[in-house]
């Protein structure tokens, strides 16, 4: 960012070098306050504390009601007793949620190294906010501000849809004519404010420029520098002739999970929304540990899943000893000399397996949960033995 | 006399310089080691000392745990020389044979801690030959497994060096596949190149040794050392004879070599201008009156067109200025519109979701 802004006042395109990848706006911003950036972080990092706690209080308070609902209905089977979430358990969530935030060491770490991530989450924090309290308006024009700084939240258009449907009580049906008019409504709110934020951002420096140097930076990957995300090895050793076809393989793999989820989990849209920033988080282009500490906060939500979760263990290690032997493998690598980027790599592609399998247990703790919910606690196969359930 | 004094100078170098560096590491990379030994060796019989050979070894072959015959590198299969021998030096070995220690032997740009045996203390009169082998390819040679140099690297190394009054003569012979792309790029004066093989051909290695299980040369240097194992330091052998050495149906790819920057016909080059150290000494009893201006001498190095007074440095930097510097003024400023529509937007929004009411609060 300082390198665009130094490049603004000699009077040159701040992309005309290959260093600035930011927008518009972040220029805007910090144009004003580049010399107070430290302050900046901070208070963009208690911001999305803030948003995470008013959230997830308004969350709990749907859940709590939708799971009151259930129970008069008689949907729950009747010996779920003990998995029933009650008010007291939940009532320090929100403010477990603001402190696993704000008290992450990934959090603070991207907050010391000033890192633009941090207003990425609390854009997201705030469309998450938006979307909760059930505003379409001002969740579509944080989710069109997401998506403007980083490609990928597009793919939090679905659950942030599937949750205002569900809040206004529209079924979720293909033939519904009322699913559709919302759908149509809310695209279009989110299409407009992107257009608008994109061509205000070119008033900002009269120019398109910024378009490739952000969209198409993040989408076509050039910039190969070590980061702990997948994509930087694979094309540092491809053929060049086969990077368009690999770049759009794995681009791919990050927009490609949100249908299958959405037909999945579609009566559990908040659900929804953290398993997609996960994959958003380990897929990205240019991922980074401010993107890990985001949906991370989320995790006390879930905490009554404990139960269920199979390798809680083995995944809280592997997390934990990635994150210590990051920095070591990198110091071997790049001043001793005596490693090289594989080792690394692997570091990297242990760390990522580790957010996989976290995302992949606790789903499969919630879809277990739910099974239980409606199909009771023993389960019994036809001729009577004990049956248990497997993620198939 | 006068006729054998103008010849003393007329070759133009007074003292002899060999830079020989083999890149590669690990026991299967035997040949490359032994490549290089060869060439010391010769040059070495030929009159030119340690002090003005820089060895660059980047494995050690004869105390390798693989090797069956501790304390020797063989160049010839059933064992029949050993080019090791008692009186190797290796000034650089293992890994400190890196391309930056080569580039920094070559331009002279060494740290001040550096023994002199590992500098090349060349002058405007040496001639140098440089040797190298190794794994390489188009354009590229590959410095223990990790890096490499290009060709590029090379000639601007070779122009810094000429530019310094680093060389007369510099002679750069190089053993690895696609060997004629390393000389393709050089531009300076005085050096003559010779490559085992072409563009787009890989140099075979000769005969392997079951006895040690690898093998022990490449052809090219293999023929390069029979040829040399011929010379001595009184013989007239030309260059031209060196250019003919391992024809394609002895060494199966094709040998190459590059004269045009080199100002002598090669001819009149004698191999032991470049692989000896042969003084001319001639004793007389006559005095001999030389005359001032001897023919065969020209100036080779162009004359600065201005001269420029010597710079310090301190008066280059604007150190006053630069410590007493005020903050800078910024000169961009974003555009009337832009914020404008900015915050009409943002206000927008806010009385969208809050409602009109709160705007007579706001006015």
């Amino acid at each position: 960012v300082v390198e665009g802004l130094a490049l603004l006042d000699l009077g040159v395109s701040p992309y005309s070098g290959a260093v600035f990848h930011e927008t518009p706006l972040i220029i805007y911003l910090f144009h004003f306050l580049i010399e107070y950036a430290e302050l900046v972080f901070m208070i963009t990092d208690v911001l999305t504390a803030v948003a995470l706690y008013l959230a997830i209080q308004d969350f709990n308070k749907a859940v709590f009601k939708k799971q009151k609902l259930l129970i008069e209905l008689d949907k729950y089977a009747p010996d779920v007793a003990e998995l029933i979430q009650t008010p007291m358990e939940m009532h320090y969530i929100p403010l477990k949620v603001a402190l696993f935030y704000l008290l992450n060491p990934y959090t603070v770490m991207s907050c010391v190294a000033k890192s633009t991530c941090a207003i990425n989450n609390s854009v997201i924090a705030f469309f998450i906010l938006a979307t909760i309290k059930g505003s379409a308006f001002l969740s579509a024009v944080f989710l069109a501000l997401a998506t403007y700084q980083s490609l990928y939240p597009l793919t939090l258009f679905a659950p942030a849809l599937l949750y205002l449907l569900q809040r206004q009580f529209i079924p979720i049906k293909l033939r519904s004519r009322s699913f559709w008019l919302y759908t149509l409504q809310y695209a279009s709110l989110y299409l407009c404010s992107l257009v608008v934020i994109i061509c205000l951002s070119f008033f900002l420096l009269n120019s398109w420029d910024f378009i490739p140097s952000v969209y198409g930076f993040i989408l076509s990957v050039p910039d190969l520098t070590p980061n702990i995300g997948l994509f930087w090895y694979f094309f540092a050793e491809m053929f060049q002739h086969f990077s368009l076809f690999f770049v759009c393989v794995f681009q791919i793999n990050v927009f490609f999970y949100t249908i299958p989820l959405a037909i999945k989990l579609k009566e559990h849209p908040v659900f929804f929304m953290f398993v997609q920033m996960a994959i958003i988080s380990i897929f990205k282009s240019y991922p980074t540990v401010g993107d890990v500490a985001l949906y991370m906060a989320f995790l006390p939500v879930w905490s009554h899943l404990y139960r269920f979760l199979r390798n809680i263990f083995i995944l809280s290690c592997v997390l934990i000893f990635c994150s210590f032997l990051f920095p070591v493998l990198w110091h071997l690598w790049i001043y001793a000399g005596s490693a090289n980027s594989n080792f690394y790599y692997a570091i990297t592609l242990t760390f990522n397996i580790g957010q996989i399998l976290l995302v992949s247990d606790y789903f499969y703790a919630f879809l277990r949960r739910e099974y239980y919910l409606t199909h009771g606690l023993h389960l019994t196969r036809q001729d009577g033995t004990e049956a248990m359930l497997v993620l198939k | 006399f006068q006729d054998q004094a103008e010849q003393f100078f007329r070759s133009g170098h007074t003292n002899n310089w060999a830079v020989l560096v083999c890149t590669s590491r690990f026991w299967f990379n035997y040949r490359h080691v032994a490549n290089t030994l060869s060439v010391y060796r010769s040059v070495k019989r030929l009159g030119i000392p340690d002090s003005h050979i820089v060895l660059m070894l980047a494995d050690d072959m004869a105390c390798n745990p693989r090797n069956p015959k501790p304390a020797t590198v063989f160049s010839h299969k059933n064992m029949e020389l050993n080019v090791y021998g008692d009186d190797v030096e290796v000034d650089y070995r293992s890994y400190e044979v890196t391309v930056e220690n080569f580039l920094r032997v070559l331009t002279g740009r060494i740290p001040p801690s550096t023994p002199r045996s590992k500098r090349l203390l060349s002058d405007d009169r040496s001639n140098i030959l440089i040797y190298m082998t190794g794994h390489g390819g188009n354009g590229f040679l590959k410095f223990q497994d990790s890096e490499e140099i290009t060709n590029v690297e090379l000639a601007d190394a070779f122009e810094q060096m000429w530019q310094k009054r680093r060389y007369n003569e510099l002679l750069f012979i190089i053993d690895t596949c696609q060997g004629a792309s390393m000389y393709e790029r050089f531009y300076s004066p005085n050096i003559m190149a010779l490559a085992s093989s072409q563009v787009g051909e890989d140099s075979l290695s000769h005969q392997p040794d079951l006895g040690i299980g690898v093998h022990l040369m490449d052809r090219y240097t293999f023929y390069v050392l029979e040829f040399l194992e011929e010379i001595h330091p009184a013989s007239q052998t030309n260059m031209n004879d060196l250019f003919q050495v391992c024809p394609k149906s002895l060494c199966v790819s094709t040998p190459g070599h590059r004269t045009d920057l080199f100002q002598r016909d090669p001819q009149n080059v004698l191999i032991t201008d470049f692989f000896g150290s042969v003084r001319k000494v001639e004793i007389t009893t006559e005095t001999i009156s030389l005359d001032r201006d001897l023919a065969g001498f020209e100036s080779k190095f162009p004359e600065d067109e201005f001269a420029t007074e010597p710079l310090k440095y301190a008066e280059q930097l604007p150190v006053a200025q630069i410590i007493h510097q005020k903050p800078k003024q910024k000169d961009w400023h974003p555009p009337g519109g832009f914020i404008l529509g900015l915050w009409a937007l943002i206000i927008m929004v806010f009385f969208k979701t809050y409602g009109i009411k709160h705007m007579k609060h706001v006015f």
